[in-house]
C-alpha cells in the first residue's frame, strides 16, 4: 500500500537524502513560496468586503490556507524533489544470515500452530526450497552466507542440518565475531534470526560501533512468545560468597512468574540432598517481580553448593528455571576478638560464655582483677597480652575485632589510642564498646581522640552510668539486622525484643551521629535511649552496647533460652567477621556462564596493613577432575598492593583458587575464592523472546525489527544500506501518485468550500 | 526410779547442750543485719535454705540462733566484703544478700555462698530452680561441713540438683586457684575453734577437700570445700587469737572463687 502512493519502500525515505534537483537555489523557492502565500492573502482581504457576508469570517482564511498550499506544491514540483539514497549493487554483495541454534530454539511456541520449535520456525522463514523463502529471496540480488549463532559464529552449508543444541547463546559475541571475519567481505547487511536469549549480559557498545562504524545494518526476525503461559522463573539469589562456620546465612531470591498469581509454592535451600530451610510462598501478580529473604545455616567449614529452588507447579513450561545455585565458602578460621576489661562484672562473663558457644570466635581477654594485676582468657601462648594492651601494630592488627568494656580512656596511652583508631581505619577491624562505670562519658572517651571513632556523640557529662533497670527495643533497622536477629520474621523479631527481661543496668550514650545506625532503644528512666548503635569508620565499623546488664536475659528466662547467646554471638560476629585478611582475593563475578574466562585481584597488606607491592602473589587453583594451576600475579601499575591475573577455566565445574602472598621467607597472608564454570544453564533462563534486545539492535545499528508476516518484503528494503558495495541512487518524487492525489485534493476543496461559502 | 534415770539423763544433755552452746561464741553484730541501698555489681549472696533439722526452732529461713544457713552471718559476709572491695576492682556492694530458692530472685544474683550444707533440704521445686540457677551461669560456693557424715548428708541434698553430675578433687592446676591468686599450697583453715582446741578439723574431716561438680563446658558451678571453715576464718580474722594465715588463706579462697564465678 505504501509503495502504492510513495512509489518507493519505506526505506527509500527512511534511509534516503532530500534533494532539489532544480537548477535555482532553494531560497528562492523560499522567497516565491511565501510572496505567493502573502500575494494570495493580499488578494483575498482586498476582496474580502465585496463577498459574501459567510465567508467574511475564518473561513477566508481557510480558503486562503488552501490556495497558498497548492502554489507551494507547485512550486516545489518545479524544483524537482527527489531523494538520494544508497542502494547495495546487485550481485556484488553478501548478506550474512545469521540463525541461532542454542536450546532455547527448541521451545515450541511458534508458527501458526504455537507448537512448531523456534528453530524450526526460523528455518521455515528461511525456507529451504528453492524460490521460496527469505534465502530464495536475497540470493536473487545477493550472495548469502548463512552461519549458526550460539556461543560465537560458524558458518553452515545447510540450513537443514542446524538443530538447536547449543549450550549458550552470545549475541554480543557473535555479532563481533563475524565483523571481524567479514571485515575484507562486501557485506551488505546482516540478518539475525533469534529470540534474543543473550546469555552474554546484552549488547556491549565496542560491538554497536564495529556495526556502525562499517554502516552495516542488522536486520533482526524475533522468534518465541514474549510472555510464557505458565512459568515460575527465578531471577537472581543473592547471597554472601563467603561466611563463618555455623553463621545464619541470609539470601534473597528474586523471581517472577506468569500465569499462576495467587498460587502457594515453596522456596527451598539445599545443600546436595540436604535441606536447610524452605519457606512457603504465595506467588505475586504476573511479571512482577517478587522478592523473598530466607536464612539457613551455612554450617561446618567448606566449600558449599547451595541450590535455591522453586516448587514446580502444575502445567508449567520450563522447569529448569525454577532454580539456581550459588557457592558459599564457609571458614572454619577462628575470628579472634580482643576484649578489654576494667572490672570482673557479670556482662563479662556472659559474653565469654556466649563466645565458648560459638566455634567461630575466640574471645582473647584482658581483665584487671586488681589495681596491678591482669587476667587473660582465652590466650593463644603464655606471651600474649603479657605486657598488656598491645603497642605495636603488629600486634594488635592480629585480632579481627576489639571490645572495651569498663575501661576509662586514660588506661590507653595516646599511642594505644592512635593504635585503636588505625584499628578501625587502615586495618579495618570492629570495634564495641560497652556501657560500664568506667565506659564512655564516665570513663572520658568523650575527651580521648578515639571519640571519632565512636558511633554517637558521648554527654559532656559524668555519671552517666546507672544501676536501675532498662527495657530493650528494636527500630525499624533492627527488626531486620543480622546483629539483633532473634527471628527471622522482622515483626516477630520486634515483639520478642519486647519481652526480653530488663538490663540491669543502662548508660546515656548520647546522640547518634550521621550516618550511624541504631539498631536498638532501651526505655530507661522516663525516658528513651540508644542502646546498640553502630557505623561504619573508614574501612572498619564501630559500635556502641550502651549497657552492661544483657546477662540478665540469660539468667531471668528459662534454661536453653537462646536469646542471650545468640545476640551476643551475632554481635561478636559483626565485630569481627568483615575484618579483612592482610590478603584478600576477589573477583567480578564468581559465576562464569559459558565462559571460563577470570580475572583474578588481590590486595596485599603486610603485618601493619600497609600495602605491599613488593610482594610475590601466586594463585593456587584447583578444579575439576584433579586440574591445577599455578599463576603468577602481577602488580597493577599506579595502585599500590593491587596485584592481578588473567586465567580461563576450560571444564565447567567448581574451582578453588588460594591466593598466596610473601614477601622473601616471610609468608605475609593467604585468602580463597571459589567460583563455578557453568556451561549451558544461563540458557534455560529468560527464554521469552528478548524482543527489547532484538528491536534495540536493529534500531542501533540501521535495520529494522521484523515480525513473520512482512518478511516478504525484506529482501527488497534490506538492499538500501550503504555498507558493502552500494551506489547512491537518485530518485524523483514529481510523479509519486500521492503528488498528484495531494493537488487534486488542494484544488477540489478549494473549490468546494468556495462553492459553499461564495465566490470570493 | 526410772524417773530419776530419766531426770538424770535429760540433766546431763540440757548441761551438755549448754556448754556447747557456750563453747561455740558468736560474733556480736546481731541477728537482723542493716541493709545497704547502694546498687553495685557485685552482691555477696547468702543462701538460705531449708534444714532438715526439721524443728521450727532449729530451721526454717528465721534468723534464729540455730537457722542453719545464718552460720557466721552477717559479721563473716561483711568482712569478707570489705577485702572484696579492697583488694579487688570488682564493686561490691558494702552489705550482703539473703537469697533463697522460693523464687526466682535468685537468679538475679548469680554467685551465692552456702554454709552447713550438712543440714540443706529441697522441695523438688527448690532443687529444680538451684539446678536451673547453676546450669544457665549461677555459681554456689559451700562452705564448712564436716567429715563424712556430713559429707553424706550434703550429697544427698546436691543429688536432688545434680542426680548424675559427678563430684571431683579439684588439682593445683585447676584455673580456680589462680585466677587471682596462685594457691597451689593450700591447708586446711580450721574454724573459731581452733583456738581453744589447736585442732584444724571437726569430726572425722582430717583433711581439706578442695571439690567441684562441672557443668558440660567443664566450668566449675558448684565449689565444695569439706572440711573447712572458711566463714570462720573472715568472721574471726579481727580476733589476735585467730592465726593470720588461716585467715589470709580463706579470703584468698573466697576472692578466688568469686573471680572465677565472675568469668567462668
Amino acid at each position: 500500500m505504501f509503495e502504492f502512493f510513495f512509489k518507493y519502500p519505506i526505506p527509500v525515505f527512511t534511509k534516503g537524502r532530500l534533494v532539489l534537483l532544480g537548477s535555482w537555489p532553494g531560497w528562492v523557492l523560499l522567497l516565491l513560496v511565501l510572496a505567493s502565500a502573502a500575494g494570495l492573502g493580499w488578494l483575498i482581504r482586498s476582496r474580502l468586503s465585496e463577498a459574501a457576508p459567510k465567508i467574511q469570517t475564518w473561513r477566508a482564511g481557510v480558503v486562503w490556507l488552501l490556495q497558498s498550499l497548492l502554489v507551494a506544491l507547485v512550486l516545489v514540483l518545479l524544483w524537482q524533489p527527489a531523494i538520494t539514497v544508497a542502494e547495495l549493487k546487485s550481485q556484488q554483495n553478501m548478506i550474512a544470515v545469521l540463525v541461532d541454534d542454542s536450546r532455547s530454539m527448541a521451545i515450541a511456541d511458534s508458527g501458526d500452530d504455537r507448537k512448531t520449535t523456534r528453530e524450526a520456525a526460523a528455518v521455515k522463514a528461511l525456507g529451504t526450497q528453492r524460490n521460496s523463502g527469505i534465502l530464495a529471496g536475497l540470493q536473487r540480488r545477493f550472495q548469502t552466507r548463512v552461519y549458526r549463532l550460539d556461543g560465537g559464529t560458524a558458518r553452515v552449508a545447510k540450513v537443514d542440518d542446524m538443530q538447536p543444541k547449543a549450550a549458550a547463546t552470545h549475541i554480543n559475541d557473535g555479532l563481533k565475531q563475524l565483523t571481524a571475519e567479514t571485515a575484507d567481505l562486501p557485506v551488505g547487511a546482516i540478518v539475525l534470526l533469534s529470540d534474543g536469549g543473550e546469555n552474554g549480559g546484552g549488547i556491549d557498545l565496542d560491538t554497536i560501533s564495529a556495526l556502525r562504524n562499517r554502516r552495516l545494518p542488522v536486520h533482526t526476525i524475533g522468534f518465541g512468545d514474549p510472555q510464557a503461559g505458565h512459568d515460575v522463573e527465578m531471577d537472581e539469589v543473592s547471597v554472601a560468597s563467603r561466611a563463618m562456620a555455623d553463621s545464619r546465612i541470609r539470601a534473597t531470591v528474586t523471581f517472577h512468574q506468569r500465569g499462576y498469581a495467587g498460587r502457594k509454592t515453596v522456596l527451598a535451600v539445599k545443600d546436595g540432598d540436604k535441606a536447610l530451610t524452605s519457606k512457603d510462598v504465595t506467588l505475586g501478580a504476573d511479571g512482577v517481580i517478587q522478592t523473598e529473604t530466607v536464612f539457613f545455616n551455612g554450617g561446618t567449614a567448606g566449600v558449599k553448593r547451595v541450590q535455591f529452588s522453586l516448587a514446580p507447579l502444575i502445567d508449567e513450561e520450563n522447569l529448569a528455571n525454577n532454580a539456581m545455585a550459588r557457592l558459599v565458602s564457609v571458614s572454619g578460621e577462628k575470628r579472634r576478638i580482643l576484649y578489654v576489661e576494667g572490672e570482673p562484672r557479670w556482662e563479662y562473663k556472659f559474653i565469654r560464655r556466649a563466645a565458648e558457644d560459638d566455634h567461630g570466635i575466640q574471645v582473647v581477654s584482658m581483665l584487671r582483677t586488681t589495681e596491678n594485676k591482669i587476667y587473660r582468657q582465652g590466650i593463644s601462648d603464655p606471651k600474649e597480652l603479657a605486657d598488656g594492651f598491645p603497642v605495636r601494630a603488629e600486634d594488635l592488627f592480629g585480632y579481627d575485632g576489639i571490645i572495651i568494656g569498663s575501661v576509662e580512656a586514660g588506661y590507653f596511652t595516646p599511642k594505644q589510642q592512635e593504635l585503636l583508631r588505625e584499628f578501625v581505619d587502615r586495618r579495618g577491624g570492629g570495634l564495641l564498646f560497652l556501657g560500664g562505670r568506667f565506659a564512655l562519658a564516665d570513663g572520658g572517651w568523650g575527651a580521648s581522640s578515639v571519640t571519632e571513632l565512636l558511633p554517637t556523640f558521648l554527654p559532656n557529662a559524668k555519671n552517666t552510668f546507672h544501676r536501675d533497670p532498662a527495657t530493650a527495643q528494636l527500630t525499624s533497622a533492627g527488626a531486620d539486622s543480622a546483629v539483633t536477629r532473634l527471628l527471622d520474621d522482622p515483626a516477630k523479631n520486634v515483639e520478642r525484643w519486647k519481652k526480653l527481661p530488663y538490663m540491669m543496668d543502662y548508660q546515656n550514650a548520647g546522640t547518634p551521629k550521621p550516618g550511624a545506625t541504631v539498631l536498638a532503644e532501651m526505655n530507661a528512666g522516663r525516658g528513651r535511649l540508644p542502646l546498640l548503635v553502630t557505623q561504619n569508620y573508614g574501612r572498619g565499623r564501630t559500635a556502641v552496647m550502651a549497657t552492661s546488664g544483657t546477662w540478665r536475659w540469660q539468667m531471668s528466662q528459662a534454661l536453653g533460652d537462646p536469646t542471650h547467646d545468640l545476640f551476643w554471638q551475632q554481635l561478636l560476629r559483626w565485630i569481627a567477621a568483615d575484618s579483612p585478611g592482610r590478603v584478600v582475593a576477589s573477583m567480578p563475578t564468581q559465576r562464569l556462564m559459558d565462559d571460563g574466562r577470570v580475572r583474578l585481584t588481590a590486595t596485599v597488606r603486610d603485618k601493619e596493613y600497609t600495602p605491599a607491592p613488593d610482594a610475590r602473589v601466586v594463585a593456587h587453583i584447583i578444579g575439576p577432575e584433579g586440574s591445577s594451576a599455578l599463576v603468577d600475579m602481577t602488580p597493577v601499575p599506579n595502585n599500590a598492593g593491587t596485584f592481578q591475573a588473567e586465567w580461563t577455566a576450560e571444564k565447567t565445574g567448581p574451582y578453588v583458587a588460594e591466593v598466596t602472598a610473601g614477601r622473601g621467607a616471610e609468608e605475609l597472608g593467604r585468602d580463597v575464592l571459589t567460583f563455578e564454570r557453568t556451561d549451558g544453564v544461563a540458557e534455560n533462563f529468560h527464554t521469552e523472546q528478548n524482543r527489547e534486545l532484538l528491536e534495540k539492535l536493529s534500531s542501533q545499528t540501521g535495520g529494522r525489527y521484523w515480525k513473520a508476516e512482512e518478511l516478504g518484503r525484506l529482501p527488497s528494503e534490506i538492499s538500501y544500506s550503504e555498507a558493502g558495495i552500494s551506489v547512491r541512487d537518485t530518485k524523483e518524487l514529481w510523479n509519486m501518485p500521492i503528488v498528484f492525489l495531494v493537488l487534486l485534493g488542494l484544488m477540489s476543496s478549494e473549490w468546494l468550500l468556495r462553492r459553499k461559502w461564495g465566490v470570493i | 526410779m526410772k524417773l530419776l534415770q530419766a531426770m538424770t539423763v535429760g540433766s546431763i544433755v540440757a548441761v551438755f547442750c549448754t556448754t556447747l552452746v557456750a563453747y561455740q561464741r558468736t560474733a556480736d553484730w546481731g541477728y537482723q543485719p542493716e541493709q545497704s541501698n547502694v546498687k553495685a555489681e557485685f552482691a555477696w549472696s547468702r543462701l538460705s535454705y531449708n534444714s532438715n533439722l526439721g524443728s521450727s526452732r532449729y530451721g526454717g529461713y528465721g534468723y534464729g540462733r540455730w537457722a542453719t544457713w545464718s552460720r557466721d552471718y552477717p559479721k563473716a559476709d561483711r568482712q569478707f566484703l570489705i577485702a572484696l572491695n579492697r583488694l579487688t576492682r570488682i564493686q561490691g556492694r558494702p552489705t550482703e544478700q539473703v537469697v533463697n530458692l522460693d523464687t526466682d530472685d535468685i537468679f538475679n544474683y548469680p554467685w551465692v555462698y552456702a554454709v552447713q550444707v550438712e543440714t540443706w533440704s529441697f522441695t523438688d521445686e527448690e532443687a529444680k530452680r538451684l539446678r536451673e540457677y547453676l546450669l544457665k551461669g549461677g555459681f554456689l560456693m559451700v562452705d564448712d561441713f564436716h567429715g563424712t557424715a556430713d559429707w553424706e548428708n550434703f550429697m544427698t541434698g546436691m543429688r536432688q540438683v545434680f542426680p548424675d553430675r559427678p563430684v571431683e578433687d579439684l588439682e593445683n592446676k585447676d584455673e580456680i586457684f589462680h585466677v587471682l591468686y596462685d594457691m597451689d599450697d593450700r591447708f586446711q583453715v580450721p574454724g573459731e575453734q581452733y583456738i581453744r582446741t589447736g585442732r584444724t578439723y571437726e569430726k572425722d574431716g582430717y583433711v581439706a577437700k578442695w571439690r567441684a561438680i562441672r557443668d558440660d563446658h567443664g566450668r566449675i558451678v558448684v565449689a565444695i570445700c569439706h572440711n573447712m571453715h572458711l566463714g570462720d576464718a573472715w568472721e574471726w580474722a579481727d580476733d589476735p587469737e585467730y592465726p593470720e594465715q588461716f585467715a589470709s588463706m580463706a579470703f584468698r579462697v573466697g576472692l578466688n572463687y568469686i573471680v572465677y564465678g565472675m568469668t567462668h
